[in-house]
């Protein structure tokens, strides 16, 4: 059993690993840089240890002064939180290297899913729907075309050699087909010196789906359902919400049990999250972050589960403490992600809080480091709090989403939380009725001043 | 957009350059997707030098963390010998040794000669024995750590005068 762990990272995520040990009875260690002095999670740790100036690079992304801060306060496990270190590899193999535990996966798997290739080929092979494609080269338009029929239609041709939006075309039906296939050769030809193509399936406008896993590192391993995190701001989630309104049931446990028996395959241990393009009833695999996720809170409200506590479980050789049996939905949440951002720009504004007060009430969890007072360093990324709100369904749940926000009061700097008043107006929001394209498009559309 | 990707990503570098000079910012990265498996990764910064007035926890630590910023304040800047200009502060976290290897003298004592270069002590961090160099020549007016102490980032070491 762990006795102290240290916690790589800040901000939120700092907190949300504090508040768990401490009600598992285990000691923390908070590490910071010289810019976060008087941070929250500095203060809620039980020890805490400069590592650095205010760079990432040289404070929480720096090996050794993360390693040798274990080291002179004796702490036996590292938390990563996400971002920073978290899907590290060659930091994972150096904790294990020094005796320490690594709450979180293998280097190896890390390694597997943080390369874009074998990780799609290493869940092909674990039985996890990609996007359908050729297998390499297509040399002929006859071969296109049957490929085309195959996969249905539209699909995208690319050059094999190909970048920045040259030599992909698209194909909307049969007609288009040798247009598209020539076009994309002689692109390919004239900009890469190569003519090689390969096709694609095209997903015109799906929605992000992300299945929750957790391994106990022992070939057992379940699911906790999906997120629907369709609504980005160039590839940025701004709201999660959990269950997805477009996924059925039976389309959830089917899609579940594929991903937990793929984990459970490998052996893999802790929190991951295997993302999805989902369309007309399918699921089509992007990747798989090795790590605890920004938008976990949804997850853990509605099922009742605290994923942390079980991260660090299973990173001390415990089971689970559920089964996929346990792991039964209750009700609505969402999350929706407030930055120290000025609207319409999404430009960051770093600066003092002059005051907060965090929402509560029924149903309503708020993962923030503000306090009064605080001064927002420029330095790191502006996610400064995460709402998230609990409902017995998806209508109550943007009830009390919306109640909270009239709540909430952060001062002294901009934030986004005018774009979420905004957003609660839409009849699309509203009956949950968006994709991936729908935000970039509102905001085109409704933010231009 | 310029023919030459090549051209481009210079480009857009410098945009980043004067972005960041712009805004007084210390560090920009950015992650362009061209296309599947091809992206660029660009991180431009500037490094700061640390202000010797950033307040230091004053006591070793570990230190309570709940009354940490308090225990700052009480202790206050004016006698912090990390205020000292003549202070010495640790680069790395780690644990000090005052010698070479246990049982051989210290590498200096107080009131000691140093010159630029002279090692100062040790830190160690990662199993690594990192020589800490005296910043410049000077008198050894007082050591603020004892061997075998830990010390995290821009703890004060010693004050040379």
């Amino acid at each position: 059993m762990f006795e102290k762990i240290l916690i790589a990272n800040r901000g939120e995520i700092a907190l949300r690993v504090i508040r768990a040990a401490r009600e598992m009875g285990i000691q923390t260690v908070a590490v910071h840089s010289t810019a976060d002095s008087d941070a929250m999670h500095v203060r809620m740790a039980d020890e805490s240890v400069c590592i650095g100036p205010p760079s990432g690079t040289d404070s929480y992304l720096s090996i050794p002064a993360i390693i040798a801060a274990c080291e002179v306060t004796g702490a036996q496990a590292i938390h990563p939180g996400y971002g920073f270190l978290s899907e590290n590899a060659n930091f994972v193999q150096i904790v294990e290297d020094h005796d320490l535990a690594f709450i979180g996966p293998t280097a190896e798997h890390i390694r597997i899913m943080g390369d874009k290739i074998t990780a799609k080929d290493t869940m092909r092979n674990l039985g996890v729907p990609c996007v359908p494609g050729s297998d390499g080269g297509v040399p002929t338009l006859s071969e296109a075309k049957k490929l085309g029929e195959e996969m249905g239609y539209p699909v995208i041709i690319k050059a094999t050699a190909g970048g920045g939006g040259r030599g992909m075309k698209v194909a909307q039906n049969a007609d288009e087909m040798e247009h598209a296939f020539m076009t994309a050769r002689s692109e390919g030809k004239a900009a890469f010196g190569n003519d090689e193509v390969y096709i694609e399936k095209y997903l015109t406008t799906p929605r992000h789906i992300e299945i929750q896993v957790f391994g106990d590192g022992k070939g057992k391993a379940v699911h906790l359902g999906e997120r629907d995190c369709s609504l980005q701001r160039r590839h940025q989630k701004v709201f999660e919400e959990a269950p997805g309104p477009s996924i059925t049931p039976e389309e959830r446990d089917r899609i579940g049990k594929v991903c937990a028996d793929a984990v459970a395959r490998i052996d893999y241990a802790g929190a991951g999250t295997i993302e999805f393009l989902y369309e007309n009833g399918e699921f089509y695999f992007i990747e798989m972050n090795t790590r605890l996720q920004v938008e976990h809170p949804v997850t853990e409200v509605i099922f009742g589960v605290d994923l942390v506590r079980e991260q660090i479980r299973v990173a001390e050789g415990l089971p689970m403490s559920f089964t996929q049996d346990d792991l039964v939905i209750n009700g609505h949440a969402i999350e929706v992600r407030i930055n120290a951002e000025k609207l319409p720009e999404f430009s960051p504004r770093p600066g003092t809080i002059t005051q907060f007060h965090a929402p509560g009430g029924l149903g309503v969890r708020m993962d923030s480091a503000l306090y009064d007072g605080y001064k927002i360093p420029p330095y790191y990324d502006s996610l400064i709090a995460k709402l998230i709100v609990h409902g017995r369904d998806r209508a109550s749940a943007l009830a009390r989403l919306n109640r909270a926000l009239s709540e909430l009061i952060v001062d002294g700097v901009d934030t986004t939380v005018p774009l979420f008043h905004a957003l609660l107006q839409e009849p699309d929001i509203l009956s949950g009725e968006y994709n991936i394209h729908w935000l970039e498009h509102w905001l085109e559309t409704n933010l231009q001043d | 957009m310029p023919k030459n990707p090549h051209d481009s990503d210079v480009i857009f570098i410098k945009a980043l350059a004067e972005l960041l000079n712009e805004n007084d910012l210390t560090e920009l990265q950015v992650k362009r997707d061209y296309g599947e498996n091809d992206s660029l990764n660009v991180r431009v910064s500037r490094k700061q030098e640390v202000a010797a007035h950033i307040a230091m926890p004053a006591a070793a630590m570990p230190a309570p963390a709940a009354a940490a910023p308090v225990a700052e304040e009480a202790t206050g800047p004016a006698d912090d010998p990390a205020n000292n200009p003549g202070a010495v502060t640790s680069p790395m976290v780690g644990t000090v040794y005052m010698q070479a290897e246990p049982g051989s003298p210290s590498f200096v004592n107080v009131g000691d000669q140093v010159s630029e270069g002279d090692t100062l002590l040790i830190v160690e961090a990662m199993k690594t024995m990192n020589h800490i160099p005296a910043p410049r020549a000077g008198t050894v007016k007082r050591i603020l750590v004892e061997d075998g102490a830990a010390v995290e980032y821009g703890s004060p070491l010693m004050i040379i005068e």
